[in-house]
């Protein structure tokens, strides 16, 4: 059997995204915690933005890819697709479960509560819970196209879902505490930008470098498991046994 | 035009290869009688053909029609008798066929479906739910809807188990009837000498892979 | 076969069943009747206090016992393999998908207004002003639940662990019409004026037609093979 086309490129190519990765964001991390200046409001607690926006932004992007990936996948039923699909949402609920975890953190000393009912936090809330019930129901299904199939389905609808969640929550708030403590409309220093940019962009090479070695993963698995049949057959070939 | 036309079509559940390569051609008004020891392939077969799974590799024609892309045509043109009844427990026999032969938009009347039921010898039992039914009895209802129902293509699994003698009678003459009238026919079955009478080629699924048998050679042991 | 016609039979094959059975609407009822009775033990409230709390109530109420009524509507089809014969049947799968909702919105809806003079005793509600705009809130929020529901119900009877699968993946989903149907039921318990809460109701139809047009066409992709 060959191996896929899509894996090939992805062997190729991944040293280099993730030296890119790293680079990017060693070079972020120095400017963002020792080369910047603090913030002018809030001091040195600022600078966890440099990890919580780019971790943000990178699992939105990542549940994006998750959700064009599913569609691509019912479209063309590529296997290699769902591999990718399936190494997507684990990651992205690795970075949406950081992404949340820091937004508390930083929360804490700037509003001074770990939680509020902000409609970031909550949809980000939502999202994780969506993305972990998309991991356990990969595993409640032995047969893997269906498994496929269904974890599309998920994933498509928790796309269409996700936006109305935010909104529904943007309004509930605002309906109740018309002054909602948000960042929106803060403007950044000019500072500042540089090792945010050079964050988000290392986060989303790193996050491309372990989607690329988790889809390779995931498809030589699948790879060695028709292997393994092919070479089990042999033993109950139609004349060996009659 | 074949009736059914399989282009390598094997089936695997992570590394358990259910089907190999299976390459079969069928010719409307032909009955192949399919054997096989449990766990062939035989049901995963007719399962694919039917449109419930999709399989690994390959693909088939049926009627002319892509069974990838057709799929709601084929639907048209195809029974499955299976193991399951496909009945509810709490509608009665009537209900039951009426519901099932509206989904496949054919709208038998009152007098029609007593004529069927009769014609099964359930008559009596029309009004009765079929919660109270015998396995027997299930099948007879099965074999009624597929006498109001006259697909092109019958893929039958195991038709004549849970029937006595007569009820397997009424069943081979039935599918006589329809190979006659040119349908075509797919029997998976541990009982051969029942489905001989009617059948026209054998074929024998082993580990997966299909090969076709010598009319003669259709036994009841398989061993060939 | 015309679409309305098939949606007719799956909805008529639902409601003759479930009223030979009363399996779904009696377990539904009791189970949601126990829920609210420990709700009202577990908050010995003032009518102030249970105005605020109250319209959470009701909706964890109903969308717990909705999760007993959509699971339902699929496990009942899997005896003698009925879930296959639907997924042979040659009709278009939005047509089943539309009958089951509409099938399992007309039972959720029916023991939502059974247990309503239930809320209106255990929790001493003044007798509503504008019942006409609570009953939309439910019927609409209703509508929202079983559009996912639906899709969720027919996808989870086919995997392990069904039963605790399907609220695992549904109650996400259903988050943003629980909000707006919790919020527009207080404002109808409180007596606030319509247009202080009508856009929530607005804002339930909008979601029941995003969600009902997505889990319509991705049904196709559970059903199918």
């Amino acid at each position: 059997m060959t191996i896929h086309r899509v894996i090939r490129g992805v062997q190729r190519y991944q040293g280099w995204v993730g030296g890119g990765a790293a680079l990017c964001l060693l070079a972020g991390l120095y400017l963002g915690l020792l080369g910047s200046p603090p913030d002018y409001v809030q001091g040195e607690v600022v600078r966890i933005m440099y990890i919580h926006v780019p971790l943000a932004h990178t699992a939105l992007l990542g549940y994006t890819v998750l959700a064009g990936g599913s569609v691509w996948y019912l479209w063309k039923r590529d296997p290699v697709v769902d591999n990718m699909c399936h190494a997507v949402a684990a990651i992205s609920a690795c970075f949406t479960a950081l992404a949340t975890a820091t937004g508390m953190i930083w929360g804490k000393p700037t509003w001074d509560a770990w939680w509020t009912w902000d409609a970031r936090l909550t949809s980000f809330a939502v999202l994780l819970l969506i993305l972990l019930g998309y991991l356990m129901l990969r595993t409640m299904i032995d047969d893997p196209d269906k498994e496929a199939r269904y974890a599309a389905v998920l994933a498509i609808l928790g796309f269409v879902d996700l936006p109305i969640v935010h909104f529904s929550v943007e309004w509930w708030r605002t309906l109740h505490q018309p002054q909602s403590i948000s960042l929106r409309g803060v403007s950044i220093a000019s500072g500042m930008l540089a090792p945010l940019v050079l964050m988000s962009l290392g986060m989303s090479l790193l996050f491309s470098y372990m989607l690329m070695i988790r889809t390779q993963l995931l498809y030589l698995h699948r790879l060695l498991d028709a292997k393994k049949g092919r070479l089990l057959s042999r033993f109950h070939a139609p004349n060996a046994d009659s | 035009m074949n009736a059914i036309a399989c282009h390598g079509i094997s089936q695997s559940y992570g590394q358990y290869r259910v089907l190999r390569d299976i390459d079969l051609t069928l010719a409307r008004g032909e009955c192949l009688t399919l054997l096989g020891p449990n766990g062939a392939g035989k049901t995963t077969l007719l399962n694919i053909l039917a449109t419930l799974q999709r399989p690994s590799e390959g693909y088939y024609e049926m009627l002319g029609m892509n069974g990838r892309t057709d799929r709601d045509a084929i639907r048209a043109r195809l029974m499955l008798l299976a193991h399951g009844a496909h009945v509810y427990d709490d509608l009665n026999a009537r209900e039951n066929l009426a519901f099932a032969l509206a989904l496949r938009d054919t709208h038998p009347t009152d007098r029609d479906i007593k004529l069927a039921l009769d014609r099964v010898r359930i008559g009596a039992f029309a009004d009765m739910k079929i919660r109270h039914y015998s396995a027997g009895m299930k099948k007879r209802l099965a074999l009624a809807k597929l006498m109001l129902a006259r697909p092109d293509v019958l893929l039958l699994d195991e038709p004549f188990t849970a029937l006595d003698p007569d009820g397997a009678a009424l069943m081979r003459d039935h599918i006589g009837e329809r190979v006659a009238d040119n349908a075509a026919v797919i029997i998976a079955t541990h009982d051969p000498d029942k489905a001989r009478p009617v059948t026209t080629r054998a074929g024998q699924l082993r580990h997966g892979a299909f090969r076709e048998i010598a009319l003669e050679d259709l036994r009841a042991d398989g061993a060939v | 076969m015309a679409p309305f016609k098939t949606i007719r039979w799956i909805v008529w094959k639902d409601v003759v069943i479930e009223l030979r059975s009363r399996e779904t609407l009696a377990s539904m009822a009791f189970f949601a009747l126990i829920v609210l009775l420990i709700f009202s033990f577990s908050f010995s409230m003032d009518q102030r206090a249970a105005h605020e709390v109250i319209a959470g109530i009701i909706w964890v109420a109903f969308a717990f016992t909705g999760m007993i009524g959509l699971g339902k509507s699929f496990s009942a089809e899997l005896p003698h393999d009925c879930l296959d014969a639907l997924r042979m049947a040659p009709v278009s799968r939005g047509a089943i998908y539309l009958g089951k909702v509409a099938a399992n919105v007309a039972f959720l809806f029916a023991v939502e207004i059974l247990l309503f003079p239930m809320l209106v005793i255990l929790f001493n509600l003044d007798v509503v002003e504008d019942l006409s705009l609570l009953l939309v809130t439910f019927f609409l929020a209703t509508v929202g639940l079983a559009a996912v529901g639906t899709l969720f119900a027919a996808l989870t009877v086919q995997i392990r662990a069904r039963e605790v699968m399907l609220p695992i993946l549904l109650l996400p989903m259903v988050v943003p019409v629980m909000i707006a149907a919790v919020e527009a039921t207080k404002g109808a318990l409180n007596g606030d004026p319509p247009s202080l809460y009508g856009p929530w109701l607005e804002l339930l139809a909008i979601f029941d037609v995003v969600l009902t047009i997505a889990s319509f066409w991705l049904f196709d992709v559970v059903m199918d093979a």
